[in-house]
């Protein structure tokens, strides 16, 4: 039994989407009135680190027997293959029958059958493309670079030719905010506020990240409880860094892409250049020996002259890389203990003494069956 | 908000969304403060916010310059917005940030929003407890501003001491005018993942030729004290910051020299050094000091700079040695200046002989071909000294392969390939240092 009830609205999402309902006969000639319904619930979902799922309700009037619910979207964003409609109650006697996909154009009709006469709210979720999500994070370090208190910002630009009225915008990390938010326009909200958080610093000797060999100096934030974060995982995103300059004021320290970080991990952050420590490489020996036919063993010795420069003294870690089959040599001097964290990396920490003596490290290896 | 033809960041104060004025302050920076919720146009204008202070924090390394501003804003209990815009300036509108310094408990930033129909603007939706005035600080990134370090060494007439002037420049082509401002100087190399100027985006000549126009109307600087202006240092992390005493006004497309530190005294090392893979082929005379306490300096680091030499030529003439760029210095750490070549002191290379031995052979049909031989070959290298006082040498001789160095003179080794010499030369005198390289080829090569 087909009814010739005509209703329509703006989907609410609202962008120019629209939902009619109407009798079932002419799908191509359809009568899109638009009489609109009152928007109910939206919430915009950015739990999915690739997708934006819209989610919006609407009170539909039904009449008894079929029903033809009309839902287009032109100039918008919607992906089609992703709508889902439903009634929100679970158990609604409503049924959703079919859809009906008009040639060329941004639209469906759902057929609805009901029971009897009723005022049914659906559910109607979608992804929606272009609407594009931004973290980014500010970190203000104290004087003595203990600690810092650190910002998560979320910012959101919307391009997906919709607007939103009024929406929860619902973050990977659960937080929701209410918004509205145009086409084209942007917001950037703060959604996380750490106070107290244990920074370390770190000084870093690694030709893969410096090749000139230029000491690099790191925060790294651990994100646990114990210091003073580790309540969700940390989107990846730019954390710009400041610190307390001692005279009321704040400095621009550097910033760095933090990488996501999820509870337990480390985000390690590369401030800039230690300048005031310097390490000076020599090769002292190179020499090749045990030779058969056209393979070799080399004997090399290479020596880091450390000068710290500061008025106190520092730790600089360095990661040293030797390729192929290679051995340390025990009369390597200059570091304790010692880590290879993989066949061609070995890492290990110096002591480097104020006010610019030197220290030097005496770092002897073989490399094997060279050719 | 209304553009003006000029460059301009603006901040105006309005209940309601819409009304445009220019601020009096020369960047006419507008921010607008309007009640919420906001209806659209016929809003009323309020209070212009006058801007109290302005500081900028200039770094080096990169082409940034951090400029914090405080001013004086009326709220209204309720939402509150407040609009901020840039137009035809260098800001990096993701840096754009505002905070109350004072009342800040009864202020709480809702969010910003970047409307869809200027990416050169933004709006804080700030939520008041109650109507007040709060003192309150916008900050952002802008690039074109940059300053660069100088030193100008006059050597004394026995060049065993200098007198050292540092200076600094600031030169603004931001396409802004920060008047009045305190000038800070970061010195150290800070990362960034992003240009400022990228993120700034725009047609920088078009800035440019603005900024042009305006340039001219900044006047002549007052000179306030009638002396040096300090430079205030202090460290911060891994940088130095550099306080310039007061405040400056740095009109756009201008530029500003002032005195760091100037210190007389200063000794100097003379070291006619021999390095071609750092100095070139040449004998080079490399001027070294340290900067520590010993040298009357170690006060502070010697930013990047540019060195230039002078040395006194009586009755207080300079003439001119020569210019070198420097990297950063660290306290405690030895300065080398190439002073370039000196004429009067000369060092000549000559290979007295030349051999080969050892050589031998592998048949190939029923020929013979060399396989592997050494060469001997015999320097000497001739010093010669026509001033008149006693100078160092410093000579460092590279090689490569397999060879074996012998010289009746001293030497020490630099690295698995370099030996180097150093000797002294008596005034007007001359000496010779002989030594021998045989070097290993083909099959002679051994383990070694």
């Amino acid at each position: 039994m087909n009814k010739r009830m005509i209703l329509s609205m703006v989907a609410t999402a609202a962008l120019a989407s629209w939902i009619g309902i109407f009798s079932s006969e002419p799908v191509h000639a359809r009568i899109k009135l638009a009489t609109l319904p009152d928007k109910e619930a939206v919430v915009v979902r950015f739990d999915n680190p690739n997708a934006v799922l819209v989610e919006e309700e609407r009170t539909i009037s039904l009449q008894k027997g079929v029903n033809n619910v009309d839902f287009s979207w032109a100039g918008t964003n919607i992906d089609k293959g992703s709508i889902v409609f439903r009634p929100v109650d679970g158990s609604s006697k409503v049924e959703i029958l079919s859809t009906l996909y008009p040639p060329g154009e941004a639209a469906l009709t759902w057929e609805i059958s009901s029971p009897d006469a009723r005022s049914e709210k659906f559910r109607l979720s979608y992804l929606m493309a272009n609407i594009q999500r931004e973290t980014d994070y500010r970190a203000l370090v104290s004087k003595d670079e203990k600690t810092c208190s650190f910002k998560h910002y979320f910012k959101i630009r919307n391009w997906s030719g919709g607007h939103f009225a009024d929406a929860d915008f619902i973050t990977r990390d659960g937080k929701t905010f209410d918004k509205a938010l145009s086409q084209g326009e942007a917001k950037r909200v703060l959604v996380n506020k750490w106070e107290t958080v244990t920074l370390q610093k770190e000084y870093v000797y690694d030709l893969t990240r410096h090749s000139e060999g230029k000491v690099m100096t790191d925060y790294v934030l651990k994100n646990a409880k114990e210091m003073g974060l580790g309540s969700i995982p940390l989107e990846y995103g730019k954390v710009r860094i400041y610190q307390d300059d001692g005279n009321g004021t704040t400095a621009f320290t550097g910033e760095d892409w933090g990488r996501f970080t999820p509870i337990g991990d480390d985000m390690r952050l590369n401030i800039g250049i230690a300048q005031d420590i310097k390490v000076e490489f020599k090769k002292m020996v190179n020499n090749v020996e045990n030779r058969r036919g056209n393979v070799y063993d080399t004997d090399e010795v290479d020596e880091y002259e450390i000068k710290n420069f500061k008025d106190s003294e520092a730790v600089v870690s360095f990661v040293l890389r030797v390729d192929g089959e290679w051995e340390l040599k025990n009369d390597s001097a200059g570091f304790e203990s010692f880590e290879r964290t993989d066949n061609e990396t070995i890492k290990f920490k110096v002591k480097a003494p104020a006010k610019g003596t030197p220290v030097k490290l005496k770092f002897h290896y073989q490399k094997k069956n060279v050719w | 908000m209304a553009g003006s033809a000029a460059s301009q960041c603006g901040l105006s104060n309005f209940k309601g969304p819409v009304m445009r004025t220019r601020m009096s302050w020369p960047a006419a920076l507008l921010l607008a403060l309007a009640l919420a919720p906001v209806v659209q146009a016929k809003e009323e204008l309020v209070t212009l916010p006058k801007r109290d202070t302005v500081q900028l924090t200039i770094y080096n390394s990169v082409d940034l310059t951090l400029v914090r501003e405080t001013r004086n804003l009326t709220f209204k209990k309720g939402i509150n917005r407040l609009q901020f815009s840039w137009a035809n300036t260098l800001i990096d509108p993701t840096s754009v940030e505002f905070r109350a310094l004072a009342n800040a408990d009864k202020l709480d930033v809702l969010d910003t929003s970047y409307p869809a129909e200027s990416n050169q603007m933004l709006i804080w939706s700030v939520s008041c407890e109650q109507d007040i005035s709060a003192n309150c600080e916008i900050s952002y990134f802008t690039s074109g501003i940059r300053w660069d370090a100088e030193y100008h060494g006059m050597l004394a007439n026995d060049e065993a001491s200098m007198t050292l002037t540092a200076l600094v420049s600031v030169t603004n082509n931001s396409g802004e005018e920060y008047e009045d401002a305190q000038v800070r100087l970061v010195v150290g190399s800070i990362h960034l993942v992003e240009e400022i100027a990228a993120l700034a985006g725009g047609d920088r000549e078009g800035r440019k030729k603005e900024a042009y126009a305006t340039m001219r109307r900044a006047g002549a600087e007052k000179d306030e004290a009638g002396r040096p202006k300090e430079i205030v240092k202090q460290g911060l992390s891994e940088y130095y910051i550099y306080s310039i005493e007061g405040t400056e006004t740095i009109p756009n497309g201008w530029s500003k020299r002032l005195r760091s530190f100037v210190q007389a005294g200063v000794p100097l090392r003379s070291v006619y050094t021999w390095d071609p893979n750092r100095y070139g082929a040449a004998l080079t005379r490399i001027l070294t000091f340290k900067n520590d306490e010993a040298h009357k300096l170690g006060k502070e680091p010697l930013p990047q700079g540019v060195v230039r030499l002078y040395r006194d030529a009586g009755a207080n003439r300079l003439s001119y040695v020569g210019q070198v760029s420097t990297a950063y210095i660290a306290k405690n750490d030895e300065v080398k200046v190439n002073a370039g070549p000196d004429a009067e002191v000369t060092m000549k290379l000559v290979r007295t002989s030349f051999k080969k031995e050892n050589l031998s052979f592998q048949w190939s049909g029923n020929r013979q071909f060399v396989q592997g031989w050494d060469t001997v070959e015999e320097f000497k290298l001739e010093l010669q000294n026509f001033r008149d006082r006693d100078v160092e040498f410093e000579l460092n001789l590279a090689f490569n392969g397999d060879f074996d160095f012998e010289s009746a003179t001293a030497s020490t080794k630099v690295d698995f390939r370099t030996q180097r010499f150093s000797v002294r030369q008596g005034k007007g005198g001359k000496q010779q240092i002989g030594f021998k390289v045989r070097t290993r080829f083909g099959t002679n090569v051994r383990n070694k």
